[in-house]
């Protein structure tokens, strides 16, 4: 037996298909840690296009702000082309454009609705201007901090108002949407309070996205926590993710690193798979594919069938060599990986933990970058080898290799659109479907599975019994073949 | 007594409705070469996958060296060597890689047997060329050369000859005569070009239509004739029928004539009256050539 693998080992690693399939590997990685290096970029923001502004330039001459219908018009693009100029003072991802998106335009639709509107009132629109003036000041002298303690006493008051709003009222209706209200003021209040005392200063960095993030994943758990309506599986789910979500921006706000980072080798290596499971299953299918059938098509397999084995232990063999060739191509392309991106990028990242909700726990849990793919690597092997397996029965059976290999890649690649659909609209017998089961890492951290009703024992058996579909009939079949004329 | 190393007891094959072979019996002992003679189609490929477990047999039972094939494969397989149809060589690989596949197989085979067997085969300067580089000829010497590298007592050989030059089949046939006498091999060839086998085989066994229709000792074949041709070489044999009206005129020189031992001086003396010079009197032998046309009425697949 260990002679016939090393045999058929032996066969792999002499044609040229394999190393012509790493070095596509290669190139496409190199292609993809540069683009990630250098082109990857996360502040492209633009608030208003150029487009957008000619348009509205060209807009504003063909209003007449006097007349009652196009006044509302008018005002909006004048304050449009007021925030621009404004703006234009600044770098594209400078942190006073994010305080002239929010604060400052509101001041100035105001002065612009007492300049133009209905209601004319040059006395106030002078004083909103003074006010305007003022803060443009601090936006020049960089003073950020200001803004944010005024964000912080904002929310302070309204909690406070809100609260006594509660205290001292008898409508009932009042009281029932108040909670939700203090509960939203109260987010806000916490996020002002992370500004002033994490220091993040207002702007486009990961720091303000994890802010961000905290604050809209805070409001829809708020949201629904309030809500009496009973919530679907899938809703469920999102709700999970909202509060892993949170949690994790939480820890960025409060360690200060960026664990959301996709642009480094930390980054692509927790997301190993995506990146290059294709590569792994093309390796692996290919080998898969070709191992029995190439010694039909060659004429070959006679050579093998007169040797004192069995034809069962032959194949047996063959399918060994492929378990083997998918542990080689993964360790051989994350090997690849490691090398190329630790080039590319350094090894420093590596130092960050993947942090992963586990709602077992109820806790947040930082896992080293090797252990999690040691255990991404682990989940999804079933996969791999279910495809291979079924490249291998098809090899055999119908001693075919071009079906062999492009039937499981097309069920790879058709596997999102199956779940989806699967998901989308619950469709419960498809629970039996190979594909919603494979993955073995949706029941990690006590995550909700796919599925209602999936559980790691149910995904198991179904593995076990597609496998056994597909490998006895091979074995049998391969057993009582007459080897034809070739 | 010599060792009985292949016995086919009555196969029988069918595919779906269609009878391959009927009731095959062969026998074949240590030192025995075989020459497997029909004309395409007749069967003898799928014989010897038969014979190599390659196909399952429909009824009947293949023994080598007592094991039988179906209920003891790897022990009745062990100390056989084959080419069935081309030699079946790994393209991409050189000549020495493919031997050495074929020694990882088997216990016991070691550097020096495989260099032993190459040079056997006369491929010393080639070995570690790719396979793909090789002409016919260097294949089919490769492929013996992976058929007898475990020392085999039963070697099979499925036409063997083809795409060798005369100087390659006169080698292989001292090869083939050197491993039956000196290693005791038996060894089974199919064949179509049966000048060949002439100067090799000492066994016939010819097939037509699944069926073997005659086995014979090689001397006993050629020897068998249906009528007593004596061939007679004269000056002019144009006008010979006007003296021996049962004669049948092959050239201007040569004429044959059906005729017992006891007749023969007869006829000298008629010709001798003649005053016809006679260059040579001889038995007309059949070539096994011949002798295979005659048995299987042609070249006809039915």
């Amino acid at each position: 037996m260990n002679n016939l693998i090393k045999n058929e080992l032996t066969k792999i690693f002499k044609k040229k298909a394999i190393y012509i399939l790493l070095l596509v590997t290669l190139a496409f990685m190199i292609l993809s840690n540069c683009i990630y290096k250098y082109f990857y970029n996360d502040t492209t923001y633009s608030y208003y296009s150029d487009g957008y502004i000619e348009f509205v330039k060209e807009a504003i001459n063909e209003l007449e702000p006097d007349k009652p219908s196009d006044t509302k018009m008018y005002i909006e693009y004048k304050t449009v082309l007021d925030v621009d100029n404004m703006m234009k003072e600044y770098n594209k991802d400078a942190w006073q454009i994010q305080i002239i998106a929010s604060t400052i335009q509101n001041y100035i639709n105001e002065r612009n609705t007492y300049l133009y509107g209905a209601q004319k009132d040059e006395s106030q629109a002078n004083k909103i201007n003074e006010q305007i003036n003022e803060l443009s000041e601090k936006l020049k002298n960089d003073d950020w901090k200001y803004f944010a303690n005024e964000e912080l006493k904002t929310a302070e008051e309204k909690v406070k108002l809100l609260e006594e709003e509660k205290s001292s009222t008898d409508d009932k209706q009042r009281l029932e949407s108040i909670d939700l209200e203090i509960a939203m003021a109260k987010i806000d209040l916490d996020v002002a309070k992370y500004r002033v005392d994490e220091d993040i200063k207002y702007g486009y960095d990961y720091m303000n996205t994890a802010l961000e993030n905290y604050k809209e994943r805070s409001y829809m758990i708020e949201q629904i926590d309030n809500s009496k309506e009973e919530l679907t599986y899938q809703e469920k789910k999102d709700y999970n993710d909202s509060i892993e979500q949170r949690e994790i921006s939480k820890y960025i706000i409060e360690n200060h690193v960026d664990i959301n980072k996709q642009n480094d080798l930390r980054g692509i290596l927790s997301n190993f798979f995506n990146e290059f499971g294709l590569f792994i299953v093309v390796i692996t299918v290919m080998i898969a594919g070709t191992i029995v059938s190439e010694e039909f098509n060659k004429g070959t397999i006679k050579l093998l069938l007169i040797k004192p084995y069995s034809r069962k232990k032959i194949l047996l063999s063959k399918f060994i060599t492929v378990l083997i060739m998918i542990v080689f191509s993964i360790v051989v392309i994350l090997a690849m990986e490691l090398i190329v991106g630790g080039i590319i990028f350094g090894f420093e990242s590596l130092n960050i933990p993947v942090l992963q909700y586990n709602f077992n726990s109820n806790m947040l849990q930082e896992i080293n970058v090797f252990s999690y793919l040691g255990i991404q690597i682990f989940t999804q092997l079933p996969s791999i080898i279910l495809l291979a397996t079924l490249s291998f029965a098809l090899s055999t059976i119908f001693t075919n290799s071009p079906v062999a290999i492009a039937l499981p890649l097309l069920g790879y690649m058709g596997v999102a659109v199956i779940n989806q659909i699967a998901i989308q609209y619950n469709i419960g017998f498809l629970r039996y479907f190979v594909t919603l089961n494979w993955d073995f890492s949706q029941y990690l951290y006590g995550k909700m599975p796919l599925m209602e009703g999936l559980t790691p024992g149910f995904s198991g058996i179904i593995c076990i019994i597609y496998f056994l579909i597909m490998i006895i009939p091979t074995f049998v079949i391969f057993k009582k073949k007459n080897i034809k004329n070739i | 007594m010599k060792e009985l190393v292949l016995k086919c007891e009555s196969l029988y094959k069918t595919f779906g409705k269609k009878q391959i072979l009927k009731n095959i019996s062969l026998e074949l002992y240590e030192g025995d070469i075989l020459g497997f003679i029909g004309p395409n189609g007749a069967g003898k490929t799928t014989t010897i996958k038969l014979i190599l477990g390659l196909q399952g047999i429909t009824k009947g039972k293949v023994l080598i060296n007592g094991f039988d094939i179906e209920k003891e494969f790897e022990k009745a397989i062990r100390k056989v060597g084959a080419i069935v149809e081309n030699p079946d060589l790994y393209m991409y690989l050189t000549g020495y890689e493919n031997l050495k596949l074929i020694a990882n197989l088997y216990k016991g085979i070691d550097k020096k047997r495989i260099e032993e067997v190459v040079k056997l085969v006369r491929l010393e300067n080639r070995i570690n060329d790719k396979v793909s580089k090789y002409s016919l000829g260097m294949r089919q010497r490769l492929g013996i050369a992976q058929a007898i590298l475990h020392k085999p007592s039963l070697l099979i050989l499925d036409e063997p000859t083809n795409g060798l030059d005369p100087e390659g089949i006169k080698e292989m046939r001292e090869l083939l005569l050197d491993l039956a006498k000196n290693e005791k091999m038996a060894i089974l060839i199919s064949s179509h070009n049966l000048a060949e086998l002439d100067n090799l085989v000492n066994k016939v066994c010819i097939i037509k239509n699944g069926e073997i229709i005659e086995t014979s000792g090689i001397s006993e074949i050629k020897k068998e004739e249906k009528a007593n041709y004596k061939l007679f070489e004269i000056k002019d044999a144009s006008r010979i029928k006007e003296i021996l009206p049962g004669a049948i005129i092959i050239n201007e020189n040569k004429f044959k004539i059906d005729a017992v031992k006891e007749e023969v001086p007869e006829i000298i003396e008629l010709l001798v009256n003649k005053k016809i010079p006679i260059y040579e009197v001889k038995k007309e032998e059949k070539s096994l050539e011949e002798a295979f046309f005659e048995k299987t009425g042609g070249n006809v697949i039915e």
